[in-house]
């Protein structure tokens, strides 16, 4: 789940992978352009505390590698994070009348030395809030980005009886996930409703697929047809462990009831956290679902294909990417260059415009076989980019719904003094048409959205349709 | 994993495996010129030492990784204590198998059968010899053939051990079948998933189990081992396997893991068979795989953690031992590879001695001013 999770942020690089010793995806190691900060090398050492001399290397390092790092206005960060920190000091009851803005010129080195100079005023009053002030501010700072691939990663644990595979949280995933709450949130639509119970408290309060989630915690998923911050509850993150409470609705029955449910740990069906899974539908369509774009990822689905391909004739391959989070550009690349050689992919541009073109690698055999890839508003990054090409390029049809949107650029990762991971793009993604892709998605051929209905009885619209037109 | 073998360039040797690593490791500069194949250290035990492979084929489960196949074929190298000291030595491994690991962890610049010009101990076919000899069986860090561990193997036959080295079939760079086939990483593909080391340890935990049913059958030597006396003993994940392998089979009475990140869970009971955490100063308790520290809480018999300053992930295979041969000059400040093997072996024989022949070892009581590498943990040594 780290690496999906991972992903599904946009942020291949940050955190910890499946195993013990990640390492970032091979097609994103280049060098670093400032000295502010360096690349991710290896793994980092114990975290200490975020100082602002972290918070210092962050601006810089931001402003040096950044994709609009050259160019944007430096003072937009220092105001979001100082609004932060000032926001955070009040939330604290702890209000500093030393806490005003300086006046910025514009100046990226002059107009530090005047926030550091008030942000250490502010920090000597309220010693006892030092950690907190640093991190809400150097967090800010980043959101002032407005990048969905920008992140800062830090503090982050385990829970100390994990095992891999665990996962934690409710146990539950509704249909408003990953992406959809955290990197494109505008995007979800109501009813908000349980898709399935992977175990842990769900499992034992009895939940199952479909049920709809009236309320969480007392507030309403949906206000005005607008998704609520309330459904982040849904997936809470160790340490959190704060019970939730959810109101429920069982179409089926009318049963109406609450549950409180609280995070823990709990185990996953190891077979289902495969990366990639094939099998054979109808004895003539090649179905491989994919869950991230993992290194050897794409030749995991060519040999999935080849083996059911071996004694039979296939007619078609269904893709299911629903709920792939990303992962790497190489792999996205890889995977379409199996149904089409010659053309561009994708586009990775630089603030001024300087783009590479991301090509098919046209050593990968063509499986010369109809394609149709199932995608929904949870498929983000590296799913995009390649829903994108299947789409543009003509290699197949799209069934379900559009896209996460959630396609900035590939991050890359910066360790900071403090052994925390700061991710960000150096380029932004732009699809084969050179359209931008990021916060809009790709939109399906056929848009088949999963009813809670189809969800509590086990249907499975996009893929009938798949197949149908398969079939054809 | 190939990331990390991206690495591999200023790599210390053998690579290392995602799954059990908890760092790349240091690196080292490819400078020196190759010294040739390298000479595996002496045995020190008293018996001479003999090696044989026996080919298992348990029907009743398919192969985990390769989907084609319905069977899990097995290799299995046993070496043992032997009567006479003359004889063919056995082969390190083939030139295919030394070609396929080297073009994997990244070597060049030396002939690719240089493995399998590697000098060993153990003499090829030897009749065995002895009576009631414990078993040891042994299972290497994934991507590494069991043939990285014959240095600490030969070690232990020539004291009087059965060991049962397993090559767990596309868990390596290279396992060669009596037909010819050679087997390569099948299981490479997969090891960035979720629950990937869950799914290793329990695969191994079922390859002990049954080398353990068929060997008396399938070794003319068997009747020589103590049934009554067996242990198992791993690097990186190999030994998480260790662990797995103890949780489901009760024959294996005692376990050493090293250097390996755990994935087997313990009964919330407890666990009361002996074990031994002997790892790298990465496995120190609070480091950054806490793997160790959860298993540490539901140990609740005779246990040890051991930590070797200087150690590097591969410090208890051959890897080291290899330095010299691919032409890398180790890191300032990394274990020696002569100590390394030499800490390795004096640890591991000293607790299989306590547990399987039941001889007290003070060394495992407390630090030794002849080996002051060895911090005992959790109390003796401090987070690195």
């Amino acid at each position: 789940m780290t690496v999906i999770r991972t992903v599904a942020a946009g942020l291949a690089l940050l955190l910890a992978a499946a195993c013990t010793a990640p390492a970032p995806p091979r097609s994103e190691s280049r060098t670093a352009g400032s000295t502010a900060c360096s690349q991710r090398q290896g793994r980092p050492g114990a975290e200490t505390a975020t100082t602002i001399d972290v918070i210092e290397q962050a601006y810089f390092c931001i402003l040096g590698n950044y994709y609009s790092g050259a160019t944007l206005d430096a003072r937009s960060l220092l105001t979001a994070a100082f609004a932060a920190l000032t926001q955070e000091l009040n939330r604290n009851g702890r209000d500093v009348p030393e806490a005003t803005m300086p006046a910025l010129t514009g100046d990226r080195k002059a107009d530090w030395t005047a926030f550091e100079t008030v942000y250490r005023k502010i920090a000597d009053r309220a010693p006892d809030l030092r950690d907190k002030l640093a991190i809400v501010t150097l967090e800010a700072m980043v959101a002032a980005l407005g990048d969905n691939h920008a992140a800062w990663a830090h503090d982050v644990k385990r829970h100390p009886d994990y095992y891999d595979g665990d996962g934690y949280g409710l146990g539950l995933q509704a249909n408003v996930n990953g992406p959809q709450v955290e990197g494109n949130p505008g995007v979800a639509v109501p009813p908000l409703f349980v898709t399935t119970v992977q175990g842990g408290a769900a499992q034992a309060a009895g939940l199952r697929p479909g049920d709809i989630i009236e309320s969480i915690n007392g507030s309403a998923p949906f206000i005005d047809g607008q998704a609520t911050p309330a459904i982040k509850a849904l997936y809470p993150q160790y340490p959190q462990a704060r019970p939730v409470r959810l109101r429920l609705l069982r179409q089926s029955t009318g049963r109406r009831w609450s549950v409180t449910l609280k995070p823990g740990l709990y185990q996953r069906d190891l077979a289902a956290l495969q990366v990639v899974q094939s099998k054979l539908l109808d004895d003539s369509i090649a179905y491989v679902r994919m869950r991230g774009f993992a290194p050897d990822s794409a030749d995991r689905v060519f040999k999935a294909i080849s083996r059911l391909r071996t004694g039979r004739t296939l007619t078609g391959v269904v893709l299911d990417l629903r709920g792939n989070g990303g992962g790497s550009p190489l792999e996205a690349t890889r995977l379409v260059s199996a149904f089409v050689h010659g053309k561009a992919t994708a586009y990775l541009c630089t603030v001024d415009n300087k783009c590479e073109t991301l090509r098919t690698d046209d050593t990968v055999e063509l499986l010369n076989l109809p394609l149709v890839a199932l995608t929904d508003r949870s498929c983000a990054s590296a799913c995009e980019h390649v829903s994108a090409a299947v789409k543009d390029l003509r290699i197949g049809q799209l069934v379900g719904t559009r896209t996460a949107g959630v396609i900035s650029g590939p991050a890359q990762g910066y360790l900071l003094r403090n052994n925390t991971m700061l991710g960000f793009p150096a380029r932004h993604h732009l699809g084969p048409n050179r359209e931008v892709i990021d916060r809009i998605g790709v939109p399906p051929d056929h848009y088949v959205p999963l009813t809670p209905k189809d969800a509590a009885a086990g249907r499975d619209p996009a893929l009938a349709k798949a197949l149908t037109l398969l079939q054809k | 994993m190939r990331q990390i073998l991206a690495a591999a360039a200023g790599l210390a040797v053998l690579a290392a495996s995602a799954c059990s690593t908890p760092t790349p490791p240091r690196s080292a500069a490819p400078s020196a010129t190759p010294t040739g194949p390298a000479t595996l250290p002496a045995p020190t035990g008293a018996h001479p030492v003999g090696t044989t492979a026996l080919y298992l084929k348990d029907t009743s489960r398919p192969d985990p990784w390769n989907l084609d196949v319905d069977a899990r074929e097995l290799k299995v190298t046993l070496w043992y204590p032997a009567k006479q000291r003359d004889g063919e030595r056995a082969p390190y491994m083939t030139p295919k198998e030394s070609e396929l690991a080297m073009r994997r962890y990244g070597i060049a610049g030396v002939p690719h059968d240089t493995l399998s010009k590697t000098r060993t101990n153990a003499i090829k076919d030897a009749e065995p010899t002895g009576r009631k000899l414990p078993l040891v069986v042994l299972s290497p860090g994934f991507t590494n053939p069991m043939s990285t561990l014959t240095s600490l193997a030969e070690d232990l036959a020539s004291r009087g051990y059965v060991v049962a080295g397993i090559d767990h079939t596309y868990e390596s760079y290279a396992t060669t079948f009596p037909d010819g086939r050679v087997a390569e990483c099948l299981a490479c593909d997969s090891d960035t998933d979720p629950g990937f080391g869950t799914g290793v340890v329990a695969g191994r935990a079922a390859d002990v189990s049954f080398v353990l049913d068929q060997l008396p059958s399938k070794w003319d030597g068997s009747d020589r081992i103590d049934r009554s006396q067996i242990a198992m003993v791993g690097q990186s994940i190999g030994g998480a396997s260790a662990m797995a392998a103890m949780v489901k089979d009760s024959r294996v009475r005692a376990g050493i893991d090293m250097d390996g990140t755990t994935y087997a869970r313990i009964p919330k009971s407890g666990f009361s068979r002996p074990f031994m955490f002997l790892g790298s100063p990465q496995h120190v308790p609070g480091g950054r795989d806490t793997s160790w520290d959860r298993d540490w809480k539901l140990l609740t018999g005779w246990k040890r953690w051991v930590v070797l300053s200087g150690a590097e992930h591969q410090s208890f295979t051959d890897g080291p031992l290899m330095a010299g041969a691919f032409g890398i000059t180790p890191a300032y400040g990394v274990l020696p590879a002569a100590r390394a093997a030499e800490l390795t072996r004096t640890y591991v024989a000293a607790f299989l001695d306590q547990h399987l022949k039941s001889r007290r070892q003070p060394l495992l009581d407390k630090p030794s001013s002849r080996y002051p590498e060895v911090k005992f943990c959790p109390a003796g040594c401090g987070q690195s």
